[in-house]
């Protein structure tokens, strides 16, 4: 911490393309923030009080989307990081990399239990973009701290490779019971999402967000730096944040705090909190 | 008379001493595809016999991709390209603009504009996607970030004989796109998309890339003045330099023969946009260090002609000399010759002239800091070459000099004048029968495959990459970008071109182009201030083609002058643009004249910009710019009646400048709801498309009125005004605003009608036609329109 911020890194990995607008969000949020290359001192490292990976491809998602990445040197820094409870958000690619490196879930630390897979979508295939609608299930989280449970935030997706699915038997219903799906996909209204396009990727249980079993660690697919001011938000999107939206043309609240926001203020508070 | 390469044992291609047939023969067996004209003409310029290096750089450069030989005469005489905002017009690899000013900054946006036609029809996915990377590199080289990239494509009929290669190309393509774009990171801000018979073999990928510029901080495409007082190296950079798009921009310059595509394959070149990505973020970095010093470089993308090309045009630039060791390029196969080295198109690489005591620095930021070498199978930036005092353009290889001429004799133009006759066209008028169901042709013209939503394509690509997005593709008749954190300056961009027009009326087409640019910008809220073009043509040795082309261009000139820059005399400037030619089946039949214009608009104030979708029930509907009639080449007469006609609707030019101001000036004092440009599909389309695009809990329908005259018009009447596709505007207004929204029209002198109403309703009611009411229900509406051409594309 440097006086009353918390000190932030986002983390760039090659073939990242999200982290300067991810770094402009984290600091709206009220974090300092630096973008901090995957070959830059470790020891360095150690001085954030948290930290995002963010969303593109890194290494050119060869082998598997994040797989590469999550073999990264500063990768088993970043683990004993989490392991102290700092907090870690991925974002999309970052997800990816979390799942690839047993961070998250993390039932049994060190294990890859789930993954990304291929979008599956009626009548299409490749990558997806669409702003998606999600409820928080749980602010027990460092991405959810800020937002009271069942809350709706919308948030965009753009993936190609964005379902979340697990081949170990009763994990859903574990991670479910201890909390750990953060934000599932869910209609403009609150109500179910009913598959595509609701449910953008055929993500098993709807999910669009998992923690580690202690909450400071969560993977999403969703990018909140894209939805972090209101401008961001589409006026012909649904519910109470599309309204706003609309009813904001000509005014500076357009350029004032966006649904996402709520995640990185949450980010941010956690680390302040932890720190403190 | 130029001095010869020191050695005797060089290779070349014997032209002064020969006859024609053994020069023909000569230039056929070394793959070169120069006229046996122009090979004596080379031989004149260099005062001897040219090397095969060097009539390989003459090739290259004297193709009509690089060398614009039939087309620059009729650029200059029509296009206006001059305005007070220009900072740079043609000429560099992109066109620059002045933006806004921001806390002192003068930010401007850097425009390219090009075609990757023939490449994208034989590798769907290779040639669209370095189309991309392609036309990025002509924005990064100007020390612009990319913030925006759009895609005009043109496809055969997904109907017709070559429907499963079309949807194979549609798919490729579209796939190239989104796979290169999405991973370099820079976000899709529109397009759009038609499909015609006419481009079953020669499909066309346009590209656009938009950038922002600090002015102070703009990098030109040549050596430094600098260079003439101290030490200045030549550094390549980016992948390793293999044989790939040899010959691209002859193959980009010729009639593409599908029984020979396989051969062209290695014309094409290989995407990377992960190396793109890290060429980008270094690049970055080098530049901020060198503006901090203070330190005067030069930047130039490889494009056309490789190496050859981008290093003497440096030079050249700068009225000095370019010395280049051809042995010292990183290759990335053995034994390569020194013209393939030379002019081969490997794509990911730039070319950037240093002063040498920094030299050292730029090395390490890309070799070391970025690591290129490790994760990028061996890219790397390697000093190949120096500035020289004398004005030479000198490349040896392996201790031979292969290349040692004037920087003037090799960059040299060439310019043809060729015949032009008009075509002559059947045809006439389009007559409406009066028993027309209108229900069943608004269903029809929806649905069409050219009018309805483009979702299928724009899903596939990431329009909100580096979080400045305001309004995406679909939602609105431009992309909007807040591009400029903390300020409120908006930037807006769409492409367009109704090649339809171009089949009946090159010179409409043109302008129309223009006109609908304009209108899309302007729809969103935002003034224009530059447009760049893309025309694509067949063959200009054909005079009827050639016609088609100067009349495209007569019209798109005409209508940047006699639209013009908002609140001034001035033309909206032509800043950058590209001449495709040689679009045409192997069996001779060219495309339809295909003009395609992009326009760049600028909102002060982007919290003040419209979209397209209805906001709620209880609104008014106007319609501004008369309906005038005319069906020529319009979606309904040739989707509902089979027919296409010769009378299409004139571009009026006083009409569509008037309407621009108007609907400006609305959207500034956020007088006006949501708002639409009428073009394909008429006005109805337009009102359809509003209702579709409305917010999913926001649900109207609309109830028109088309007796505005005080009369019920008749049916066939009735069709006219509901599908002409003369410029026009649909505006949603709050009942509030209705009075203001009237007196600001009249002020402007726009020509509108009250149109009608939002309702909660669910259908769209079509009134004030003989027989009475027309009810169509939105959701059949919305079926038409959001799977017409999804249907074909899958």
């Amino acid at each position: 911490m440097t006086g009353s911020r918390a000190r932030m890194a986002v983390i760039q990995f090659p073939g990242m393309n999200c982290e300067e607008e991810t770094r402009r969000a984290v600091v709206a949020a009220g974090a300092s923030c630096d973008v901090f290359r995957w070959n830059g001192p470790v020891e360095e490292l150690r001085s954030y009080d948290g930290f995002v990976l963010p969303g593109g491809f890194s290494y050119q998602d060869r082998v598997r989307a994040g797989a590469i990445a999550a073999k990264d040197h500063i990768i088993s820094c970043l683990c004993e990081e989490a392991e102290s409870g700092k907090p870690v958000l991925g974002i999309c690619n970052g997800a990816q990399i979390l799942l690839e490196t047993g961070l998250v879930p993390g039932v049994t630390p060190g294990r890859v239990e789930m993954g990304l897979a291929t979008n599956v979508m009626p009548d299409r295939d490749g990558y997806h973009t669409r702003w998606t609608h999600l409820r928080v299930e749980t602010d027990a989280t460092c991405a959810t701290a800020a937002i009271p449970r069942g809350s709706i935030v919308p948030i965009p997706v753009a993936h190609a490779e964005g379902r979340f699915v697990t081949t170990e038997e009763g994990l859903m219903e574990r991670l479910s019971r201890a909390g750990q799906v953060v934000m599932t996909y869910t209609s403009y209204d609150g109500g179910d999402a009913s598959g595509f396009p609701a449910n953008p990727n055929g993500s098993s249980a709807d999910i669009a967000a998992i923690s580690n079993p202690r909450g400071n660690v969560v993977a999403m697919m969703p990018h909140p730096e894209r939805s972090a001011w209101l401008f961001q938000v589409p006026e012909s999107l649904g519910g109470e944040w599309g309204a706003k939206r609309r009813e904001a043309r000509g005014h500076d609240d357009m350029r004032g705090p966006g649904p996402g926001a709520a995640v990185l203020d949450s980010l941010v508070r956690s680390c302040m909190a932890r720190a403190r | 008379m130029t001095v010869s390469p020191a050695r005797c044992d060089i290779p070349r291609i014997e032209i002064l001493d020969a006859s024609d047939e053994a020069i023909e023969r000569e230039l056929a067996a070394s793959g070169l595809t120069l006229t046996v004209d122009e090979a004596r003409k080379v031989s004149e310029i260099l005062g001897r016999d040219p090397t095969v290096v060097e009539a390989n750089i003459f090739n290259t450069m004297w193709s009509e991709h690089c060398s614009y030989k039939s087309s620059r005469a009729v650029l200059s005489k029509y296009l206006p390209t001059e305005a007070s905002n220009v900072v740079l017009g043609p000429g560099e690899d992109a066109g620059i603009v002045r933006l806004c000013e921001v806390d002192g900054a003068v930010y401007c946006v850097a425009v390219a504009h090009e075609s990757h036609n023939h490449p994208s029809q034989v590798v769907p996915n290779e040639g669209a996607a370095t189309g991309i990377g392609g036309i990025v590199r002509d924005v990064y080289c100007m020390g612009a970030d990319v913030i925006g990239v759009l895609d005009p494509l043109r496809f055969g009929d997904p109907t017709g004989p070559n429907a499963e290669r079309t949807r194979e190309i549609v798919h490729g393509v579209v796939e190239g796109i989104w796979q290169y774009g999405n991973a370099l990171g820079v976000p899709n801000l529109g397009g759009d998309v038609y499909f015609d018979r006419s481009y079953d073999e020669n499909c066309l990928v346009n590209v656009v890339a938009v950038g922002l510029v600090r002015e102070d901080e703009i990098v030109r495409s040549r050596v430094p003045t600098e260079a003439a007082a101290e030490p200045y190296d030549v550094i390549l950079i980016g992948k390793p330099t293999d044989p790939s798009g040899f010959g691209g921009a002859t193959f980009a310059s010729r009639i593409l023969d599908e029984a020979k595509a396989l051969d062209d394959k290695y014309a094409v070149q290989v995407p990377d946009p992960f190396l793109k990505r890290m060429l980008t973020v270094a690049t970055a970095e080098v530049m901020a260090t060198a503006r901090a010093r203070g330190l005067a470089i030069g930047f130039k993308d490889l494009g056309a002609g490789g190496i050859a090309c981008a290093t003497s045009e440096l030079g050249a630039a700068a009225g000095l000399g370019v010395r280049i060791d051809l042995s010292s390029v990183v290759v990335a196969e053995e034994g390569m010759l020194p013209e393939v080295i030379a002019c081969s198109e490997t794509q990911e690489r730039y070319c950037l002239v240093v002063p040498r005591r920094f030299t050292e620095e730029v090395l390490r930021v890309y070799n070391e800091t970025f690591e290129l070498p490790e994760l990028c199978h061996g890219a790397m930036a390697r000093v190949i070459g120096e500035v020289i005092p004398e004005a030479r353009f000198v490349l040896e290889h392996e201790g031979s000099t292969v290349c040692d001429a004037s920087t003037e004799a090799i960059t040299t133009g060439i310019s043809y004048d060729r015949d032009a006759r008009e075509r002559a066209r059947g045809g006439g008028r389009v007559e409406v029968p009066q028993s027309i169901d209108l229900a069943a042709a608004v269903l029809e013209v929806v649905g069409s495959a050219n009018v309805a939503s483009r979702e299928h394509v724009y899903r596939h690509y990431d329009g909100e990459v580096k979080g400045c997005a305001v309004v995406r593709p679909g939602e609105a008749d431009a992309g909007v970008l807040a591009p400029i954190p903390d300020s409120a300056d908006g930037v807006a961009v769409s492409v367009d071109g109704n090649p339809f027009l171009g089949g009946v009326d090159p010179y409409t087409a043109g302008a129309a182009a223009v006109a609908e640019a304009v209108r899309n910008v302007a729809a969103v809220g935002a003034v224009p201030i530059a447009i760049t073009d893309c025309l694509n043509f067949g063959s200009p040795e054909v005079p009827e083609v050639f016609h088609d082309f100067v009349e495209a261009v007569r019209g798109i000139g005409d209508a940047a002058r006699g639209i013009g820059m908002k609140d001034s005399d001035e033309p909206v400037p032509i800043i950058s643009g590209n001449v495709s030619f040689y679009n045409q089946s192997s069996g001779g039949s060219a495309i339809l004249p295909s003009p395609v214009v992009c326009c760049v608009g600028h909102l002060p104030d982007f919290t003040r910009h419209l979209t397209a979708g209805l906001k709620r029930p209880g609104n008014v509907l106007y319609v501004v710019g008369e309906r005038h009639g005319e069906l020529g080449a319009s979606e309904f007469a040739r989707s509902v009646l089979g027919e296409t006609g010769t009378d299409p609707a004139p571009v009026r030019f006083d009409e569509e400048r008037a309407m621009c101001a108007a609907v400006t000036d609305l959207a500034g004092e956020c007088l006006i709801e949501s708002c639409h440009d009428i073009s394909d599909g008429g006005l109805v389309a337009a009102v359809v498309e509003m209702i579709a695009l409305a917010a999913p809990d926001a649900t109207t329908g609309a109830a028109m009125d088309l007796a505005w005259e005080g009369r019920a018009v008749p049916l066939a009447e009735a069709a006219r005004t509901l599908f002409c596709e003369n410029g026009g505007y649909i505006l949603e207004v709050d009942p509030v605003n209705v009075e203001a929204v009237r007196t600001a029209l009249e002020a402007r002198g726009a020509w509108f009608r009250r149109l009608g109403v939002t309702t909660a309703g669910p259908s769209l009611v079509i009134g004030g036609a003989e027989g009475g009411d027309t009810e169509i229900l939105v959701s059949d509406l919305e079926r038409a329109w959001t799977h017409g051409a999804t249907e074909v594309m899958t």
